[in-house]
């Protein structure tokens, strides 16, 4: 096991820069999710780990060994595909103990690294099966299989739950969670789904356009984003932004005022972020207009207009109002979040 | 068919299917039977399907008139190495321009693709030249390099080529992982994974050595170097008459390994072209 530690990584394809300096640090054993949306440049760092992927600056170390310039099998590194890349012409037992195969170990040593594998994965009945006859998560498990065999360094996860249906997704979720508890080894994980991001890691890194936005603990994301950009993207649903200015009176935006708390130091033009999760029913609350509403069972979801601004509000009361009707709602104080017009990023 | 057809179509289908045979086994029919009517016969108007009578001392003829056994020979060992190294040459060769990056690739690809398009007969008499000055005249050695590193193997080359590109790149990508280098890549995952292109690619090589015509007859002079297609316009009298029923005899003789490999390999050799895209 090792850590790794990323340093002004860059990539570009030719004149097209794809990441711009990415620094992560990651602990031995922790297990770190990157997340963002599609096209960020998520797997490219993650190939770039691999080694399957050249590195155009900046250094990537594993266990304090620069390894930019090693192939993908002298890093000891596991990856586990989106698409299982498992070989189909040989059955679960010959994919599963390929590369130690290939490392020059003896038969013995695989079949019982294999077994222990294939037992910690449920997978010993269907050693002797061909890719084929195996249904998707029995696929993605022989990939797990797979990589865990060797006993790498760092295991590489590029979106693996994406071709899963919605169930076995929770499933393989708590799966791939339990093995890393198991086995403990550094792993870093990408996905765009940012449930799996939330339940999964230690550690989020959020992505956006080649650049790492934020890096921290799920629920520090949550409570403290540091912009806009991982404000609105961690949270479902989105948080409500609001554009308009910090006054003595409160935060003034389109046609109403909404309440900031006491002792505010920050002044002028910002947005003020409230997640829906965090308006209130009250009496004496903000007057909006009901536009829809979609009860869950375990909550109602209503989006409404306040002021001039479309804004949803998650709560755990039945709602009974109909369209058109208004009411009543305020933020909740201790959990507002404002940011700087100018730079997006978080004012406390 | 696994789609449910009402019977009456069935029946519809299936005799269209039969006219539509007729052109096609007909003239197979017509070889094999007359290859063992007496020469009288072979012409008769409207012509027999089955023999009147039968002759098969034609079979025999075919080995007195020409040294057919070796001939035979000929034609199969020069058409094994043919198919073998086009095999190797074809797929190494796809396998690269599919795969591996190198300077000008696609242009390169390109100019080999060219060759297909200039025919044989315009190319036969440089070869020839060429083939003078190595001393290989009257040897086989230009039946087996001039489809190996020439047309067939360059149609051979495009169809690996296409089957590789279409090969998840992830496959290799988690052999690299998995400690494989370039060549054992190919030779231990993509190659397998090849097998039913590489199966269309032995059966048509294959069928165009065995085919082969116009070069035997400008590079081959001796009988005993003879391969089947050329031997088979030497079933003729005193005068230049053809003796058809034992002309059509050896050529019966000459069409076997061809049915045999159609009956034997016809599936690999549909999906191989439904894998690369041949067919619609
Ligand atoms: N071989 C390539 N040549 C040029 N550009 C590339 C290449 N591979 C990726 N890119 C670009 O790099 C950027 C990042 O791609 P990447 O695949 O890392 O995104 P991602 O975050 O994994 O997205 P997704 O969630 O859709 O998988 C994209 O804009 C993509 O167009
Ligand atoms: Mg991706």
């Amino acid at each position: 096991m090792a850590n790794l530690s990323l340093k002004s990584v860059r990539k570009a394809y030719g004149e097209a820069s794809v990441l711009h300096g990415v620094d992560i640090d990651i602990a031995d054993g922790e297990f770190v999710v990157l997340v963002g949306p599609s096209g960020c440049g998520k797997s490219t760092l993650l190939r770039m780990i691999a080694g399957l992927e050249t590195i155009t600056g900046g250094a990537i170390e594993i266990g304090g060994r620069v390894v930019n310039d090693l192939e993908p099998k002298d890093r000891d590194i596991a990856m586990v595909f989106q698409n299982y890349a498992l070989y189909p012409h040989m059955s679960v037992a010959t994919n599963m103990g390929f590369s130690l195969e290939h490392r020059g170990a003896s038969k013995a040593e695989i079949a019982e690294r294999v077994k222990w594998a294939a037992d910690i994965l449920g997978l010993a009945y269907l050693l002797d099966r061909y890719p084929r006859q195996l249904s998707g998560g029995q696929r993605q498990r022989v990939a797990m299989g797979r990589a865990i065999v060797r006993n790498p360094q760092v295991f590489l996860f590029d979106e693996p739950l994406s071709n899963l249906d919605a169930k076995l997704r929770v499933v393989m979720r708590g799966e791939i969670k339990g093995l890393h508890q198991r086995l403990g080894v550094t792993t870093v994980y990408v996905t765009h789904d940012q449930v799996e991001a939330m339940t999964m890691a230690d550690r989020i890194v959020v992505m956006n356009a080649g650049k790492v936005e934020q890096v921290g603990a799920p629920l520090e994301l949550y409570d403290r984003p540091a912009n806009l950009f991982v404000a609105g993207f961690i949270g479902s649903p989105a948080m409500n932004m609001i554009s308009g200015e910090i006054t003595q009176g409160g935060f003034a935006a389109g046609g109403v005022t909404l309440p900031l708390p006491a002792g505010l130091g920050a002044s002028g033009r910002a947005t003020y972020g409230i997640r829906p999760e965090h308006l209130i029913l009250a009496d004496d609350g903000l007057a909006a207009t009901v536009n829809l509403i979609e009860p869950t069972g375990s909550e109602t979801q209503v989006a409404m207009t306040l002021g001039e601004h479309s804004i949803t509000g998650v709560f755990r009361e039945r709602i009974s109002a109909q369209p058109g009707e208004t009411i009543r709602v305020r933020p909740d104080l201790d959990a507002i979040h404002l940011f700087d017009a100018e730079t997006d990023n978080r004012v406390e | 068919m696994k789609t449910d057809l009402s019977p009456r179509i069935k029946v519809a289908l299936y005799g269209l299917m039969c006219v539509l045979l007729i052109p096609f086994v007909f003239p197979t029919w017509w070889m094999i039977t007359s290859s063992v009517k007496p020469i009288s016969d072979i012409f008769a108007f409207p012509p027999d399907l089955w023999p009147r009578r039968f002759d098969f001392s034609t079979y025999a003829q075919v080995f007195e008139l020409q040294p057919f056994a070796r001939q035979y020979w000929n034609s199969a060992y020069i058409a094994a190495i043919v198919t073998a190294g086009t095999m190797i040459v074809s797929s190494m060769a796809g396998y690269a321009f599919a795969r591996i990056k190198f300077p000008f690739s696609n242009a390169i690809f390109m100019v080999v693709l060219l060759g297909l398009l200039i025919p044989s007969e315009v190319t036969i008499v440089p070869l020839f030249q060429m083939f003078l000055g190595w001393g290989m005249i009257n040897t086989h050695w230009p039946l087996i390099l001039v489809p190996i590193f020439g047309a067939p193997s360059v149609f051979a080359t495009f169809v690996m080529r296409q089957f590789f590109i279409a090969l998840p790149t992830e496959l290799e990508e988690a052999a690299r992982v998995d400690g494989l280098g370039r060549f054992k890549i190919f030779w231990i995952i993509a190659l397998p994974l090849a097998k039913p292109a590489l199966g269309a690619v032995a059966i048509f090589t294959f069928l165009h050595s065995w085919n082969l015509y116009l070069e035997p007859i400008v590079f081959l002079s001796s009988t005993q170097m003879f391969t089947l297609p050329q031997a088979l316009t030497q079933f003729t009298d005193a005068y230049g008459g053809a003796m058809w029923n034992i002309q059509l005899a050896a050529a019966t003789m000459t069409a076997i390994p061809v049915l045999l490999v159609f009956i034997v390999a016809q599936k690999q050799f549909v999906e191989g072209l439904a894998h690369t895209g041949l067919k619609g």
